[in-house]
This record gives structure tokens, sequence and C-alpha cells, in this order.
């Protein structure tokens, strides 16, 4: 869905790594247990961000799966915040879908609806499950079609809806002050993560007329941003990505400080910078051929 | 108070060199200007107190006489607004002023609103309530009204800067990667490159995008 949020791996100790792999694991075992195989296509390194971002620690077992059905690996073993980022993966997917019914193509459409349908189980346990997160999802989702369809050219209002969806996470821990520093921490991880997406998305949606916050927002006339535009588009970016930052410093987040600490000193950066220079795509698949290169 | 050593994350066997680069590196970290206009700015002067009492405990121990001259953060506010001599009585701007010092937006935002001159103090508040309330774009607009409006003025422009300027903001030793300067593809895409948490991704890119 999203996937944009990633630490710089090269900035982590070997242990650091291991372990933000088998929390990622542990996402995925999570979902499959909770909502059954089908789910796990929502599994993205956004919510293991936030996983990490929720959990105080790490506790690991070994399990195969069908990534690795043959060697067991090393997985996060239950954890509430698994639990949640699980939960919420599975919240915002379902609404997700449900949008892109409205506004697709029809053979589009009808791919969501096949989805939607094959989540639908899923969606409704998790819904009841969060009933809070649940409705706020669905407040904010509604918000932001409100705006998209009255074409709001601003950036921080339809920004504002994914930012404070993520931010209300935060209602969920019990100590007021690290929950009021998440809530900031989220808020802006939100706000980052919704402009990084419309940036992403800034050629295809001029080209095919959709709406993008952008592309409204410096009256542009085509899928390509003038200088100013681009120089007030990374200002914006990383001021929200500052703003990360200083909230982390403000919390002992444990086990996960290394990781969190690449994400929001460096690891974003390069992501809108690869998102702006529209390679960021271009890289996972070089990364494939490299690592079938490790393998053979 | 906790031991000052472990405030500083300094050994108690740390020279004093030692001790006063940890101290300056924390410093830096809690600053006023990382911290303003951010709705988390008490607990950052929370931190601050704690290090400037940590380092002062230290030298005290070691007998270095007064600490208090070298200590950072006493000149800066976190709010970043003076009192001015401004009370409940003043006038509406200077009531928004006030009211964004106490983190009350929802006043701020009322007094503002009821102001029908919109002098360059009016969009330098009103970019001060976006800030706070990380609508970051807006509050870049707003201030950059103000300083168009009020050139001269040195607030408005330190809090365009502190907005505009990423290099200005605190971080840690060796991370020098912004957006905008990460030298396009080679550098940033290629470290992206190493990119994937689940090793198996030959079954299929399906867990990992």
């Amino acid at each position: 869905m999203f996937g944009y949020v990633r630490p710089a791996m090269d900035r982590l100790t070997e242990e650091e790594r291991s372990d933000y792999g088998a929390l990622y694991c542990g996402l995925c075992h999570t979902l499959g247990r909770r909502y059954g195989p089908v789910s796990r296509w929502v599994l993205n390194y956004d919510f293991t961000f936030l996983a990490a971002l929720l959990s105080g620690g790490l506790e690991t077992e070994e399990r195969r799966c069908i990534a690795s059905p043959f060697r067991p690996k090393r997985a996060a073993a239950r954890d509430p915040a698994l639990d949640l980022a699980a939960d919420l993966s599975v919240i915002l997917a379902g609404y997700k879908l449900r949008d892109e019914v409205l506004d697709a193509s029809f053979l589009k459409a009808q791919g969501c609806r096949a989805a939607g349908a094959a989540l639908g189980g899923a969606f409704r346990r998790a819904s009841q499950a969060r009933p809070r997160i649940a409705e706020s999802t669905r407040r904010e989702m509604d918000r932001l079609l409100q705006l998209e369809r009255e074409g709001c050219p601003t950036l921080d209002e339809p920004a504002d809806t994914f930012a404070s969806l993520l931010a209300g996470i935060a209602g969920e821990v019990e100590e007021p002050v690290r929950r009021r520093i998440l809530h900031q921490l989220l808020y802006h991880l939100g706000r980052w993560i919704y402009l990084v997406d419309a940036l992403d998305d800034l050629e295809r949606d001029a080209g095919e007329g959709q709406y993008n916050p952008i592309f409204l927002r410096y009256g542009l006339t085509g899928g390509v941003l003038t200088p100013e535009a681009r120089r007030d588009v990374v200002i914006t970016l990383d001021a929200s990505i500052r703003q990360m930052a200083a909230a982390f410093e403000l919390w002992d987040f444990g086990r996960w400080s290394g990781v969190i600490r690449a994400a929001v000193y460096e690891g974003l950066y390069r992501v809108g910078n690869g998102v702006l220079e529209g390679t960021f795509h271009a890289a996972p698949r070089a990364m494939w051929r490299r690592g079938e290169k490790e393998h053979i | 108070m906790n031991d000052p050593y472990q405030v500083l994350n300094v050994p108690s066997t740390a020279s004093d060199e030692e001790v006063k680069k940890a101290y300056r590196e924390l410093a830096r970290k809690y600053h006023p200007d990382n911290y303003h206009d951010n709705p988390l700015a008490d607990l950052a002067q929370e931190k601050m107190k704690e290090i400037n009492e940590a380092y002062a405990a230290i030298q005290k121990m070691r007998q270095r006489g007064s600490a208090a001259q070298s200590q950072y953060g006493g000149q800066s506010t976190y709010g970043g607004y003076g009192y001015g001599g401004a009370s409940a009585q003043g006038s509406p701007l200077q009531r928004a002023r006030l009211a964004i010092q106490r983190n009350d937006l929802h006043l701020a935002e009322q007094l503002l609103a009821s102001i029908s001159d919109r002098t360059a103090e009016w969009y330098f508040l009103r970019g001060a309530v976006c800030m706070r309330r990380g609508w970051l774009d807006e509050a870049l607009r707003h201030f950059r009204q103000a300083c168009a409006m009020d050139p001269g003025n040195p607030e408005y422009r330190q809090a365009l800067e502190r907005l505009e300027n990423s290099a200005q903001a605190y971080r840690p030793a060796g991370f020098e990667v912004f957006t905008s300067d990460c030298g396009g593809g080679s550098l940033c895409g290629g470290l992206l490159c190493s990119y994937c948490l689940c090793n198996s991704c030959m079954g299929g890119s399906f867990f990992c995008l």
C-alpha cells in the first residue's frame, strides 16, 4: 500500500538489522494468525516501523513460513504492538480499497472489489477488535474523500487526515508523556507518508486527471515540479522529518532506538530523495538482482 | 536527582573533556532552537534542565567552581516568545501571542480570526499556530508573508529560516543527508538497493513490497 518508511539499513548494527527483520517477520505471522493467510498481502514496511515505535522490546522465536518453508527464521513472538500494527494494517487496507472502488475505472474497481471481498472478514474482525481506531479511520478517510472531491488546493488539509489517523494510534498508549511524544511523532510520520505518496503519484495523477494536492497547490500544468515548487515540497517534507526527530529524542525507545534513529535522521530523507528523483521504485528491482547473485 | 553521570551518559571515570563533550552534544540536541513552536517544547526544557543540573553537579563534585557560566539554554526560551509585559487585557494580538505560548491554539486561532487588520505580526502569529499544529506548508506561507511585509524584523526572519533551512537543526554526528541534496540516484538510490527485510525475496516480491 505505502511502504515508504525505511530506516537506513547501512546505519544499523548487525544485531539491529536482524531484530528489525524479525519484527517484520513477526508482523507477517501476526497477520496470518489473526486474520488468515490472505491478510498477509497488506504487510508493509510502514507498519513494521509503527510496531517498532509502539513496542517496548523484542522476544523472538524460530518459525517456518511460506517464504522460508525449510529453514526456520527468527521472528518476533506475540506482542501487543504487533497486534495493534496488524489490526491497523487490515483496517486501513479495507478503507483504502473502498475508496479505490469509488474512484477507479470499471476494471480496476472490479479488482478492488475482489480484493475487498477477500479481505472482508478480516476487516470486520479488525474493526470489532479496535472500534475506536476503526471509527477514526472511517472519519478521516471520509474527510479525505470529501477534500479530494472538492479539489482542495492545499497540502496541509488533506495531509492532516492521514496524519491525524496515525496520531490517533497514540491514544492506545497508557503512559501520558509517551502518548504525547508518540502523538507528535506519528502525526508527522503520517503527514510525511501522505505527501511523499502524493509526490510519487504526481506524474500519473496529472496524466489521468486524478486529484493530487501537490499538483493543485503549486498550480502545475503537468506532472513535473517547477524549481520553486520542488524547493517548497522539500522544505515541507524535511520539516516534518525534523519534527519526528525532535519528538524521538524525548523518549527512550530502548531496543528500537537505533532503527528509529536510522529512519528519522537518514532513511526518510533518502526515500524522499528517491521519490523526487524518480529512482525510488527502480531501487527494489536492482536489489532483487543483487539478491539473486548473492544466493547463487 | 538521578546520577549525573547517567544523565550525561558517561562513565564516572570519564575525563573532564569527555564529560564536557557529552554535555555539549546533549545540550545541542535539546537546545530551544530545535523545539521552537513545538508542542513538546516543555519536555525538551525539562531535559535541558536535567542536563544542566547534572553537568553542574559533576563540575561541583570535581571542584571546578562555578559551572553556570558555560551552560547552554540560559538565554533562549522554548516558547520563543518573551512575555514582554503583555497581559490578559492587552490587544488581541498580544493575547494571541500569550495563548500560543500557553499552547492554547484554539483560543489563539479565535483571537487571530477576530482581527481584520492583517499586519506582519498577524501573519507571523498565524504561522506560529500552524507550526504547532503541524501545518507546515501553511506556516511557511504565513512566515514568508510576515517577512515580506516587515523585512527588517529579526523574529520573523528567524522563524522563516528555521523552517526553510534543514541544516540548522540538530543531527547526530555523521548524519548529513537531506531530501534535496543527497545527489540523485547514485548515493541514496544505491543504498536503498540493499533493502529487503525478508531475506527470502526470491520466494516472491509479494512479501517484500
